[in-house]
């Protein structure tokens, strides 16, 4: 299963050189550190899938001595290893231009990246192949369609939310958006499981 | 070892391969005790399948031509080369006996018969 | 163990199309090919095997373990080679090996390069630009360097040249000297079997008619000429087929015998080649 997991760089070796100087402009154009390091997460798990929209990828991988399990599960605990080497590199990248960032900044840029893959990952699965870019814009116009109720709600109980969140300790909040995020990855990833399982290549 | 096929014979190709080794090893060609090319290898080198070798040898092996031990390969078998050719002689006769009659049929004389026989025979 | 590959009773379902109750053994040692006109069924059956897809009904052994329990056990000892390319297509051979390669418990570096080496095939450009052929001799190196039993290919000589297509045969033929491998390949050029199929099976519109050794199948199936006047209702229950022309009929039997015994000496029986019996077939099986 490593061996699924490592062969991503393989794959994506060019892409990969791309991957420095890309965080980089991010730093420079002075974007948040949120989305710097949520960028920089999410960029080598969609290469990859990318790559195994393809029919032939999938044969490929399902007539190698590989089971459906590992495969499905090597994306799903790829994605997690890539994210923080990702999150390594741009630290360093960010301590390099004295950018300043917080723990914080690193827990909520993996949390919207995890949550981003756990809604994507799926989908993926259900359209045919071909069409995964335009599920993935489309999966982004869903978010930020939904994103916006959820703010104007938000903003219409601000003070009870701000209230709520003064009144729970800043340790019960991480420890229970952790659990949250990493419940919806592991229903996430049973659902692309029971789906790969029935595919036919 | 010598071998020729000929893919346009009516002749079965299993049948081909028997005959002739069978005549290599009544014309003494290959003696007792020799071994002969294991079944896969006459396969690749008569660009035939595998089968069809498999089944050349089988039948050489009930006729008491060859014989096969396990890991080790083929080997002509021990002939009582007496015994074999007074078996074919009376196969001949038996032929001979039915072109007889057949030539009687038609009135082919003996002079005849003995010219067609000459020219086929040289062929 | 005889049988390297047996499915039993096995059914698939698509929409539109289906294979239906495929009984089919190949045996250890032999070279099966699979012939069948296309959309026959043959790569639904060869996905089957693979575990590309699991069937609606049936079973699917191979090395007589299953799927579900030995999927690992089993893939590490096939080789395949498709029809197309399945590799990445931006990557180079050499990097396709690095992906490839830590899959199987005894992928041999060596065994690879000599074939890289016989095929000449360059290592560091990229597959997209290999020839059909190429491609094709890229796939077999790889498939060749595990030391795989079962060698699975699904049309491996379709848009090959002459001449590489027999230097494909040559190499198959070597492989079939070590006795323990197997090899199973569709195809529909025919000729390919002539020279190296053990068995053959044959599928038609989702059903398997037969599988046989090419023995069996020279000594059940001929082609049968006469005149016309010769056929009636009963006489033609000896063929699988009659092809009707003015100046007399052709028939596919498949039952040389029963034919000679009908018709004696006022017909011609001749060998019905692997081409004419794919051919009569698709007529439709006229007896029950």
């Amino acid at each position: 299963m490593l061996n699924l997991i490592k062969r991503d760089v393989i794959l994506q070796k060019r892409q990969l050189l791309l991957f420095i100087p890309f965080i980089l402009v991010f730093i420079l154009l002075g974007a948040p550190p949120v989305l710097i390091f949520l960028v920089a997460s999410i960029f080598i798990p969609f290469n990859t899938y990318a790559y195994d929209e393809k029919v032939e990828t999938n044969i490929l991988l399902n007539s190698l001595p590989y089971t459906r399990t590992e495969i499905i599960a090597s994306r799903y605990l790829g994605a997690i290893v890539y994210m923080i080497l990702s999150i390594g590199v741009t630290s360093l990248a960010l301590l390099a231009f004295n950018k300043h960032f917080t723990v914080s900044d690193i827990a909520i840029g993996s949390g919207l990246f995890l949550l981003f893959a756990a809604l994507t990952f799926p989908l993926f699965q259900i359209f045919k192949q071909g069409y995964i870019t335009t599920v993935i814009l489309i999966s982004f116009i869903l978010l930020t369609w939904i994103s916006r109720p959820i703010a104007l709600y938000m903003n219409e109980h601000l003070t009870t939310i701000i209230d709520f969140v003064d009144n729970t300790s800043v340790t019960v909040l991480y420890t229970g958006a952790t659990f949250f995020i990493m419940l919806i990855y592991i229903i996430s990833w049973g659902i692309t499981h029971s789906i790969y399982q029935r595919k036919v290549f | 070892m010598q071998i020729i096929i000929s893919n346009s014979s009516k002749e079965p190709i299993y049948e081909q391969i028997t005959n002739q080794i069978k005549s290599l090893i009544l014309a003494g060609e290959l003696q007792e005790g020799t071994a002969i090319p294991s079944m896969r290898n006459l396969a690749k080198d008569l660009q035939i399948s595998v089968i069809t070798t498999k089944r050349a040898y089988e039948e050489l092996e009930k006729a008491g031509f060859i014989y096969s031990i396990v890991g080790k390969g083929s080997f002509v078998a021990e002939q009582n080369l007496e015994v074999i050719r007074e078996k074919k002689l009376k196969v001949i006769e038996e032929q001979l006996s039915a072109v007889i009659a057949n030539s009687r049929e038609i009135g082919l004389s003996l002079d005849e018969l003995k010219e067609l026989l000459k020219i086929l025979y040289e062929e | 163990m005889e049988n390297v590959v047996e499915l039993k009773n096995v059914t698939k379902r698509f929409k539109g199309f289906s294979v239906n109750h495929i009984n089919l053994q190949v045996k250890r040692g032999f070279v099966t090919g699979f012939i069948g006109a296309n959309g026959a069924g043959k790569s639904t059956t060869i996905k089957t095997m693979m575990n590309l897809l699991r069937p609606d009904a049936g079973e699917v052994k191979l090395f007589g373990l299953d799927y579900k329990t030995h999927e690992k056990e089993i893939k590490q000892r096939i080789g395949f080679v498709y029809d197309g390319n399945i590799f990445f297509e931006g990557l180079n051979l050499k990097d396709i090996k690095r992906i490839v390669a830590p899959a199987y418990k005894r992928w041999d570096d060596t065994i690879f390069y000599q074939y890289v080496e016989q095929f000449e095939l360059p290592l560091n450009k990229a597959i997209k630009t290999f020839s059909k052929g190429m491609q094709m001799k890229a796939s077999l190196a790889i498939a060749l360097s595990h030391q795989a039993e079962l060698i699975i290919m699904d049309e491996p000589t379709a848009g090959l040249d002459p001449i590489f297509r027999r230097e494909l045969l040559d190499l198959l033929q070597e492989l079939m000297v070590d006795g323990n491998r197997t090899i199973f390949f569709s195809t529909h050029i025919t000729t390919d079997l002539d020279r190296i199929a053990d068995y053959i099976a044959f599928i038609q519109k989702g059903e398997l008619v037969f599988n046989q050794s090419i023995h069996d199948v020279a000594e059940n199936y001929a082609l049968v000429k006469g005149e016309l006047n010769l056929l009636d209702r009963d006489t033609e229950k000896a063929f699988v087929h009659v092809h009707r022309a003015s100046t007399g009929f052709e028939a596919l039997t498949d039952n040389i015998k029963a034919a000679k015994n009908i018709f004696g000496d006022t017909v011609i029986i001749e060998r019905a080649s692997l081409e004419d019996i794919m051919y009569y077939f698709k007529g439709g099986i006229h007896h029950a």
